[in-house]
């Protein structure tokens, strides 16, 4: 946004005057895109795929951030609950990811705090990927489980 | 007169600016739906396809063991879902003509879950039972009463294992 301050006073016979100052305001402002909106992890047999990939792949985030100079831009994910379906839950933890682009770390999932994705320094636009999988053991009970993942975008 | 007005609207308008500070912190938030498929399956492992009991004196070993073969059970199956094993002899042990009874064929087990039991050919008989999903490990021997009323020879018979998971 800009604004500006015009202070202008009546025309004399001897001297005109005028100041005019230009303010430029640019406030803070965080964006947050993923290539994609959902993740599903296939059945399987847990002798052969111990940790099962999430069937989209790696998902692309792009964080965008307009912040104080060395202000901090952190992204964060925490999970809404375990993974539930109907009674039965699946820790949250049992959802992992790993990362690629600069600033992005690999981390666990939790439905009690929110895990750190990534973290910069200053304004910018950021890109990395974050690769899910699940922990694949013989001890869950069946069922289609879900849960949300909500990522927050902190630009200090 | 004009200009003076015209003065005071741009004023009022740069102190509406000035008076939306940029905020302290600012956030963005988006969301990611998972959906995690866990379907039933059940898989058994035996240390051993093959068990077999040496010839003995029927008054020294009057039950002849054979080796412990470890059992190895794994079953996905909903929260209050029934595991069973069962065992189905193929028929009686026959060597040719001859023939002894399966039933002189029992067993002891050991781990959590594993049943004692005696071999029939006709009805699958219990070896382990347990409730939900999960990794279950035992052991069974094997013995074969001996009896001096059997005929000479090499008997055979085929043990059929059953998993289930519902």
């Amino acid at each position: 946004m800009i604004g500006w301050v015009a202070g202008l006073r009546p025309a004399s016979a001897q001297q005109v005057t005028d100041t005019a100052t230009l303010n430029a305001t640019f406030s803070g402002l965080a964006r947050l895109t993923f290539s994609s909106s959902t993740l599903s992890f296939p059945d399987a047999d847990p002798d052969f795929v111990p940790d099962i990939a999430a069937s989209q792949g790696p998902v692309s985030i792009t964080a965008k951030a307009r912040t104080a100079p060395n202000g901090a831009v952190t992204l964060t994910v925490q999970a809404s609950d375990n993974l539930r379906s109907g009674l039965d839950t699946i820790p949250a933890s049992s959802i992992t990811w790993t990362a690629s682009g600069p600033g992005f770390v690999a981390g666990t999932l939790s439905a009690a705090s929110p895990q750190l994705v990534a973290s910069w320094i200053d304004s910018g636009v950021h890109t990395g990927t974050q690769t899910f999988s699940f922990k694949n053991l013989w001890t869950y009970p069946t069922g289609i489980y879900t849960l949300m993942m909500m990522f927050t975008l902190t630009a200090a | 007169m004009m200009k003076a007005v015209w003065s005071g609207v741009a004023v009022v308008a740069a102190m509406g600016f000035m008076a939306a500070p940029a905020q302290a912190q600012t956030t963005a938030s988006a969301s990611l739906s998972v959906t995690a498929t866990v379907s039933a399956k059940a898989k058994l492992t035996l240390s051993a396809a093959s068990i077999s009991f040496a010839d003995a004196d029927p008054d020294t070993t009057p039950s002849i063991a054979a080796a412990a073969v470890d059992v190895d059970v794994k079953a996905r199956t909903s929260g209050s879902g029934s595991v069973t094993l069962t065992v189905l002899a193929g028929g009686d042990l026959v060597s040719g003509g001859p023939s002894i009874p399966v039933s002189n064929l029992t067993w002891t087990s050991s781990g959590g879950g594993f049943q004692n039991g005696t071999s029939n050919k006709t009805v699958a008989q219990s070896v382990g039972s347990w409730t939900g999903s999960g990794n279950q490990s035992g052991a069974q021997t094997y013995a074969l009463a001996n009896s001096w009323t059997y005929a000479t020879g090499t008997y055979t018979v085929t043990l059929n294992y059953t998993l289930t998971a519902p």
